[in-house]
């Protein structure tokens, strides 16, 4: 089988003694992130990029996705014990798992989510390991038109899963297709709304335009609101981890559609894990005998949403590794990590850095073990950090996302472009524009524009190859029919109810 | 995202027609950076023969983007929206002013004088912040920023101010 012989290779790269002080070091900063609120995956994932420039890429790597699984563990915990949701991954898990910790069983409803994490990313690992060869031998049939219709279906399941205005998703995907033009012509070289300034020649860089939208605009923001949050901690002592017999048989089918849910909403693009919890948590509500328990302490409200969201954060991994495609932000962050180090994401990954790929695939497993095991017993260490108040957190944010940005490129201007992206992304925020999509834009745009070229150039100028070839015209009749579906007014109510939920 | 005011209308300098200034006024900007791209972009080569010129995916965007942000504009006059959401100056101005302080200082004046220079202007963005406790974290910030990005990770950056070492 060359699976298993794939697996163990992968297994013997993640247990080289760098690899696990990096997986762990992942897992930790990932849980820390997790727990605190007001500092997102993504700003952590931008800002921790410079800091891999030393390592090796596999450990650098390995560190990053950590980062973003374990940011899942340490927002439910938060979410159970103190109805703080650190992640928005994590905002349905706080819905029935503050009710049971109020009713003194945040023990059980740790232990579910930890376990129902664990499971998820179980399966999400060996998915990763089973459907990664033959996606990658799909992806060898892709010609340019094929990936530039893939790229569009992506942007618009980004779209329909948004929450807010389709029209208003789709301007900022455009927005930021258009700030990707910025700099170099990749064909003919030329000088694109740069306005001679140097720094500008290579184009906006993507670590500098996340951090402004996500780093310093959130920080602007979250201040509006005065900077002390309302933290009322849940002071009684944590007793009996373990949850009843009837806990577990309540949560196993809630853990298993969960998984299933989180794994199938993980690789589509656009999807994530955001949306995986949201949907796990309806499911469970629409299948339950019992609807009116929801929302006070039923133990599959939380089981359900945070397997959905690691099995989803694991699997949208997949399109990344073996056709190039990041289906979010923090998965585009990674493209960005992996260009450092140079390696370009896509089908030949898999082929020539074998270890690269599967020693991730690998430390993914290891990664959840770890977590299952340090986060139960450091519970009460990740709430007493809740008490660092958010006036000593946001300044220390702002310092360290400063140093990170210039240390990327040595270039002050950076800096102030950062800074003026977070004005940027503030005002975003007052209009109710969603900037994830404008990032999505971004980092698809260059690929976009290629393979546009290319297609058109094979085609000698015919726009008719991007529905006469089948792939390609599959691609756009699911693209089509999904902005149908999200413009139709009864889906769209049906939409705007999952994303009410987290309000309640 | 529940930024948006509920309270009494707030005087509007926007005519009556428009009843959801937030996304009006949204959709007029998105049209103004369209514009921007279009003239930024309008000395570039365009199309020759069926091959792209420099200049055609960007107008191409940038027209995109005109109609979208024409449509977000047209839905803030057909459908009634929220206000324009309240700004505040504080946060904004003192968090951009770390930020820009930090970037002209650290050539000149080095890791050390920045870092701590620049915590100290963006804790003033909250009121609630405390002189003694913020001189105390930053000085704590700025010594492990000392030793983590230079010794830790390994990445050239100037210390201290120039004129002290020279």
């Amino acid at each position: 089988m060359e699976l298993f012989a794939n697996l163990a290779h992968g297994f013997a790269v993640a247990f080289s003694p760098i690899n696990l002080l990096m997986c762990l070091v992942g897992a930790l900063v990932g849980t820390l992130v997790g727990v605190l609120p007001g500092i997102g995956t993504i700003a952590t994932v931008a800002m921790l990029l410079p800091i891999t420039f030393g390592l090796p890429p596999v450990g650098a790597l390995i560190m990053l996705a950590g980062i973003y699984y374990g940011a899942q563990y340490g927002g439910s915990t938060t979410s159970i014990l103190v109805n703080i949701p650190g992640e928005a991954t994590s905002v349905v898990t706080a819905l029935d798992g503050h009710q049971m910790a109020k009713q003194g069983r945040a023990g059980p409803a740790l232990a579910i989510a930890a376990i129902g994490s664990f499971f998820a990313g179980c399966v999400a690992t060996v998915l990763i390991a089973v459907l990664g060869a033959p996606l990658t031998k799909l992806a060898l049939a892709f010609g340019p038109a094929e990936y530039f219709s893939l790229m569009v279906l992506g942007l618009i399941f980004a779209v329909v899963l948004a929450k807010g205005s389709v029209l208003k998703a789709i301007a900022m995907i455009v927005f930021g297709l258009l700030l990707s033009m910025v700099g170099s012509d990749i064909e003919t070289g030329a000088s694109r709304m740069a306005f001679n300034i140097p720094e500008l020649a290579d184009g906006l860089g993507f670590a500098t335009v996340a951090m402004g939208v996500f780093g310093f605009a959130e920080i602007i923001r979250n201040l509006d609101h005065g900077a002390e949050m309302n933290r009322n901690l849940v002071q009684q002592k944590i007793t009996g981890l373990m949850p009843t017999r009837k806990d577990i048989a309540d949560s196993t089918p809630a853990i298993l559609r969960g998984t299933v849910l989180g794994s199938i909403l993980g690789i589509l693009p656009g999807g994530g894990a955001v949306i995986a919890s949201f949907a796990a948590y309806t499911l469970e509500k629409k299948l339950a005998k019992n609807p009116s328990r929801f929302g006070r302490g039923a133990i599959e409200g939380v089981a359900a949403p945070e397997s959905a969201n690691n099995a989803a954060a694991q699997t949208s991994f997949i399109p990344l590794l073996t056709l190039g495609i990041p289906p979010n932000a923090v998965m585009a962050l990674m493209v960005g990590a992996m260009t450092i180090h140079g390696i370009v994401p896509g089908p030949q990954v898999m082929q020539k850095q074998p270890d690269l790929v599967w020693g991730m695939i690998a430390s993914m497993w290891i990664g959840n073990l770890m977590l299952i095991i340090i986060n139960l017993p450091l519970v009460g260490i990740w709430v007493r950090l809740l008490r660092v108040p958010y006036r000593l957190m946001f300044p220390s944010i702002v310092v360290f996302c400063a140093i990170g940005i210039y240390s990327v490129n040595n270039a002050p201007v950076d800096v102030v472009l950062a800074g003026v992206f977070g004005l940027v992304g503030y005002w975003l925020i007052k209009h109710d524009f969603e900037p994830a999509p404008l990032l999505l834009g971004m980092v698809l745009g260059p690929l976009m524009e290629e393979n546009l070229r290319r297609a058109l150039l094979i085609s000698r100028g015919d726009w008719s190859v991007f529905v006469s070839r089948p792939l390609s015209a599959v691609l756009l009749a699911i693209a089509a029919g999904l902005l149908v579906l999200a413009v139709l007014p009864t889906l769209r109510a049906k939409r705007d109810e999952v994303f009410v939920e987290s309000e309640g | 995202m529940s930024d948006t005011p509920s309270e009494a209308p707030v005087k509007s300098i926007l005519p009556k027609w428009v009843r959801g200034p937030q996304d009006f006024v949204g959709g007029l900007a998105m049209m103004a950076v369209a514009l921007f791209a279009l003239w930024a972009s309008s000395d570039l080569q365009g199309m020759h023969g069926f091959s792209f010129g420099a200049g055609t995916a960007p107008r191409m965007f940038a027209v995109l983007l005109l109609l979208l942000g024409g449509g977000v504009a047209l839905m803030g006059v057909l459908q009634a929206g929220p206000h324009i959401a309240a700004y505040s100056w504080r946060g904004p101005l003192f968090v951009s002013a770390a930020i820009v302080f930090f970037a002209l200082a650290i050539r000149p004046l080095g890791l050390v004088v920045s870092a701590f220079a620049a915590f100290m202007i963006a804790a003033m963005g909250s009121q609630e912040t405390k002189l003694v406790e913020a001189v105390i974290v930053g000085a704590c910030l700025t010594l492990g920023c000392a030793l983590l990005f230079p010794y830790v990770l390994g990445l050239p950056m100037p210390m201290f101010p120039r004129f002290l070492i020279q």
